[in-house]
């Protein structure tokens, strides 16, 4: 009898365990999935937009990145490493050249190889209006990696994937 | 034409297959040749004036390339991708 009871406590606290674990991997997952909603919502630029909110954004846009965040482009031979406040006046000069724009993240997939690293591919699709009329309409398929410091869940790595190579 | 994958299957490219793997591939004033011929391509209306240095295709790889060449060579999405991106034909 005692022995059956020792073996249910013991498979009541694997399952415990299990759920736990779980909810813990669920909950970084959306932590870290609301990180590319911020930065979509960031990005991203209405018709009309005022200055007041075009400052507020691109300084947001900092507060989602490491000390530094590594872009890398192999197509461009791009290789970079940018402070979040670099990749705020990048945002501001960027976002100026479009009168609409918009960033949308698909089919991301989550893993985390260490605790405190999640690595993250998707597709990310960029559309919107130049100043001069032109619209822009880019796809491309990216991984990215992000650390969590101080509870926060930060970009420290984007590279673009090459689908199609010429 | 076949659809070719980006990271998930929400979004995708429409492509024509036009070399397999091992073939030669290289555009010379816009005309396709593969393995040193031209490609016949009825389906290319606007007029293209690409050139691109030959290449061979990858093991486990095809080359594939959109009908609208009338683009700069440089903003037209296309070239090599390995066969596990290529996830289906359009239905019409």
């Amino acid at each position: 009898m005692v022995r059956i009871k020792t073996i249910l406590i013991a498979v009541l606290a694997l399952i415990l365990g299990i759920l736990a674990a779980t909810y813990f991997l669920e909950s970084e997952e959306k932590k870290v999935k609301k990180q590319f909603d911020l930065l979509s919502k960031w990005v991203s630029k209405d018709l009309g937009e005022n200055p007041i909110t075009m400052a507020s954004k691109a300084k947001n846009i900092g507060t989602l990145f490491a000390e530094s965040c590594e872009l890398k482009v192999p197509v461009d031979s791009i290789t970079a490493a940018y402070t979040p406040a670099e990749v705020s006046s990048y945002a501001i000069r960027g976002r100026m050249q479009f009168s609409e724009l918009a960033l949308k993240f698909y089919d991301l997939t989550v893993e985390f190889p260490e605790k405190g690293t999640a690595q993250v591919v998707l597709t990310a699709n960029l559309k919107g209006r130049l100043m001069n009329g032109e619209l822009i309409d880019e796809t491309r398929e990216v991984q990215s990696v992000l650390n969590k410091i101080d509870q926060k869940w930060l970009f420290s790595a984007f590279e673009v994937v090459e689908v199609l190579e010429k | 034409m076949v659809t070719v994958r980006f990271a998930g299957n929400r979004v995708m490219l429409l492509k024509r297959i036009v070399a397999l793997e091992g073939e030669q591939v290289a555009f010379r004033n816009g005309r396709l040749m593969v393995e040193d011929k031209e490609l016949e391509e009825p389906y290319v209306r606007l007029p293209c004036h690409w050139n691109l240095p030959p290449r061979q295709v990858d093991k486990g790889c095809v080359y594939v390339v959109g009908d609208n060449r009338s683009l700069p060579m440089e903003t037209h999405y296309f070239g090599q991708t390995p066969v596990k991106r290529i996830v289906g034909v359009p239905l019409w």
